[in-house]
């Protein structure tokens, strides 16, 4: 069964995502390989992922560590969360 | 001895002359006698706490009389500009200092706007008042001339009107030429969690400065000036565009503070399971509060004096019956928090309503969210009730009474005087003891920010053992938030100086995270750049030592290195704990509220998590070994021993 995974992005990653949401439709098993796939699709958005300010969510739960190696599954929502502490 | 003798003394001791290029002067404001005099800080004390807040603790160490009380005359109220402060980009900042009537603790409170850079183009680096004014005073400062002005035609006005008043009154233009802080009715009434505003938005806010500065008469503080280029050192402008550029490059300003402002904040502690809702009781809320349901709300930013970051929101409820909360400069992310989640509201024009009402008020939203959802809760558990309230019927989200519960607070009405008390409610007996158990805040002060603690150990030691009370502005390692740097340990360890515990509920490491996060931030505020724009708040990539090294040898000709400068940031924190230390502040007092330790985090990832007592014990341990700080939380001996060399004794 292919794996479907949405990733939606916020409004600064827009452009470079070419919109709010792609969906990931190859076989991956984590939040890494998720990332790879996405570069895939567009093109320098893994760039622009490697920056501390985003975080990633997966089904409404941030991840803080070990972020790459996080499982992801088939039917999973993952959302690109811009985030800080200090406000 | 009193202080009128205590500032004899002092200025007995401080030299008539500028000791560097840019440095202005202290003048000292006898407010009952309507008199003038002015000195300046001591070339050694600058090298030791810089200047800013660091210099304001020079000033309230050796003129605090702690066998007084914090709204007595006699204990003065400081104002500070940061040594960069007016010259540098975002260094927009100042801090008022002084013993806080709310906490019972340090009050230090920090804002930008216009008034700290508009001080120096007058020729002031720092302010020192004390003396109770026969009636209402303005003191006016006009291109640095200073008289003392009637101001019993503004008592009663509130922050807007007052604005309007001046403005017309005195003839100047806001942002230009003009500058102000100022109290509103609840700092005359001295309500404990009222600010000094220091503009439609910006406020001196912790601690209940709003409550001293009524406490002394004192209404406003205006300047008036064109502004002006201090002397400098060397050329320092080629090196403002670096910072400049640095400050837009980064990540977090461009695509996130410039945009929305602090608001996005929101979003992360609520999938965390890390937002204070309903005082503290959950820790998940709507996502209606996003940041992007401001959007519709969010005509243009707005910033302080030569911030090319500007990252402030204002605000537009677009009202079919518009009045005069219908605009306004905010909310912040504190403000959306403690009056979103924390009352139970999840209605993004309620939170505006709220958020321009408190500015008018000249309220902390901090405290007095806190005071409000500590109200709530004992409502909820019968611990007080109608009879407490004055008939009022305390249920969650019901803004509309909140907002009435605001206006009562200003004018010190019914139940809104008890409120008006803050944390001290208990203690002014105004409810039974078992409150206290329900109480959000450490060293006496509610806590700052939404963010619910109990998560992340460096956010928790932080809020522990922060110098004014539970505020996450003194030392917050916010980057614990971030995967990116969680997860590239050498990265992580050069940031903080030592190896910090990839694990956000680690406890390993922590201290050292802490530690470097409060002395970078205390060098920041005494230098006067923004706490958003400094390095280790919210970026990796913000400038810091190196740069404020750079600029301070450009703009005052003193050199400095990066290592200086930091024993300079740990030295303001020493000063503090040393002026904490004669209040009556001890180990005991670097703590965290019950709920943290006893109930677990009830939703979210980490859900289950609470603070460990004895965990908590043991890095609070290790973080008193890095400051150098003695088992009685002052510093140790030997240090204390140096400060004092520097500072003089403090009687
Ligand atoms: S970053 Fe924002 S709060 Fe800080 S100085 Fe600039 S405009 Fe003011």
């Amino acid at each position: 069964m292919p794996l479907a995974v949405t990733v939606n992005f916020p409004a600064a990653l827009q452009p470079a995502a070419g919109g709010a949401s792609l969906v990931v439709r190859e076989a991956v098993a984590s939040v890494g390989q998720l990332i790879e796939a996405l570069e895939r699709l567009a093109p320098g958005l893994g760039k622009e992922l490697d920056d501390p300010l985003y975080n990633v969510a997966v089904n409404d739960e941030m991840i803080l560590h070990a972020v790459d190696r996080h499982p992801i599954a088939d039917g999973d929502r993952v959302e690109i969360v811009p985030t800080m502490a200090g406000g | 001895m009193a202080v009128r003798d205590r500032v004899a003394r002092l200025l007995d001791e401080m030299p008539r002359e500028a000791q560097f290029p840019s440095q202005g002067a202290t003048l000292f404001v006898d407010l009952e006698r309507r008199e003038t005099r002015q000195a300046f800080t001591p070339l050694a004390v600058v090298r030791t706490v810089l200047g800013g807040r660091g210099a304001n603790m020079y000033y309230l160490h050796r003129l605090l009389d702690e066998t007084l009380t914090p709204l007595d005359p006699g204990i003065p109220l400081i104002f500070g500009s940061g040594l960069l402060t007016g010259l540098v980009p975002s260094a927009a900042r100042g801090n008022c200092t002084s013993w806080s009537p709310e906490s019972g603790v340090l009050l230090d409170s920090n804002a930008g706007d216009y008034f700290p850079s508009f001080l120096r183009m007058n020729g002031f680096d720092h302010l020192v008042l004390y003396g109770q004014a026969a009636a209402w005073t303005l003191l006016m400062i006009r291109d640095g001339v200073v008289s003392f002005e009637d101001a019993t035609p503004y008592a009663g006005l509130d922050n807007l009107d007052m604005r309007e008043a001046v403005a017309r009154d005195v003839g100047g233009t806001w942002a230009r030429n003009l500058a102000m802080v100022n109290i509103t009715r609840a700092g005359e009434n001295q309500v404990l969690t009222s600010g000094i505003m220091a503009g439609p938005k910006a406020i001196y806010a912790r601690g209940g400065p709003g409550a001293k500065m009524g406490s002394l008469r004192l209404k406003a503080i205006v300047t008036l000036a064109p502004t002006r280029e201090l002397p400098t050192a060397q050329p320092y402008k080629v090196y403002n565009r670096t910072i400049a550029q640095k400050l837009l490059a980064t990540s977090v300003v461009k695509n996130a503070l410039s945009k929305t402002g602090t608001p996005f904040l929101y979003k992360p502690s609520r999938l965390l399971g890390a937002m204070g809702t309903k005082n503290n009781q959950e820790t998940t809320w709507s996502d209606g509060l996003d940041a992007e349901h401001f959007d519709a709300h969010r005509p243009g930013m707005a910033g302080c004096f030569r911030c090319p970051v500007n990252c402030r929101p204002l605000n537009d409820l677009h009202s079919a019956t518009p009045d005069k909360y219908d605009q306004g400069d905010g909310p912040e992310y504190v403000t959306l928090g403690k009056f979103g989640p924390n009352l139970g509201i999840d209605s993004v024009a309620s939170v505006i309503r709220l958020n321009n009402i408190c500015n008018d008020l000249g309220l902390d939203t901090a405290s007095t969210g806190s005071a409000i959802g500590w109200a709530f809760e004992l409502f909820q558990r019968g611990i007080i009730t109608a009879e407490h309230t004055g008939g009022i019927t305390l249920t969650w989200g019901d803004a509309e009474t909140i907002e009435r519960l605001l206006f009562q607070m200003a004018r010190r009405e019914g139940f809104g005087s008890v409120l008006a008390a803050s944390t001290r409610a208990v203690e002014q007996g105004h409810y039974p003891a078992v409150a206290l158990k329900y109480r959000i805040a450490v060293k006496g002060l509610g806590q700052s920010d939404p963010h619910d603690a109990r998560i992340l150990k460096a956010f928790a030691l932080g809020l522990a053992v922060a110098t004014r009370g539970m505020d996450h502005l003194r030392n917050r390692a916010t980057l614990e938030i971030n995967a990116r740097i969680n997860d590239n340990p050498v990265f992580k360890s050069e940031l903080y100086g030592g190896a910090v515990s990839a694990e956000p509920n680690s406890y390993v490491g922590k201290e050292r995270a802490v530690r470097a996060c409060e002395n970078i931030y205390a060098v920041g505020d005494s230098v006067g750049m923004c706490r958003f724009t400094t390095k280790l708040f919210n970026s990796p990539s913000l400038p810091g030592l190196p740069e404020f090294r750079e600029q301070l040898a450009n703009v005052t000709g003193l050199a400095f290195t990066d290592e200086a400068l930091e024993q300079c940031g740990l030295n303001v924190m020493g000063v503090e704990r040393m002026i904490n230390h004669r209040l009556g502040v001890r180990r005991k007092d670097d703590t965290l509220p019950d709920r943290w330790f006893d109930e677990p985090n009830p939703s979210g990832p980490f859900r289950g998590e609470r603070i460990d007592r004895d965990e908590f014990d043991a890095m609070l341990s290790r973080f008193y070994a890095i400051s150098r700080l003695a088992s009685d939380g002052a510093p140790e001996d030997a240090w204390r021993k140096e400060l004092v060399g520097a500072l003089g004794r403090d009687r």
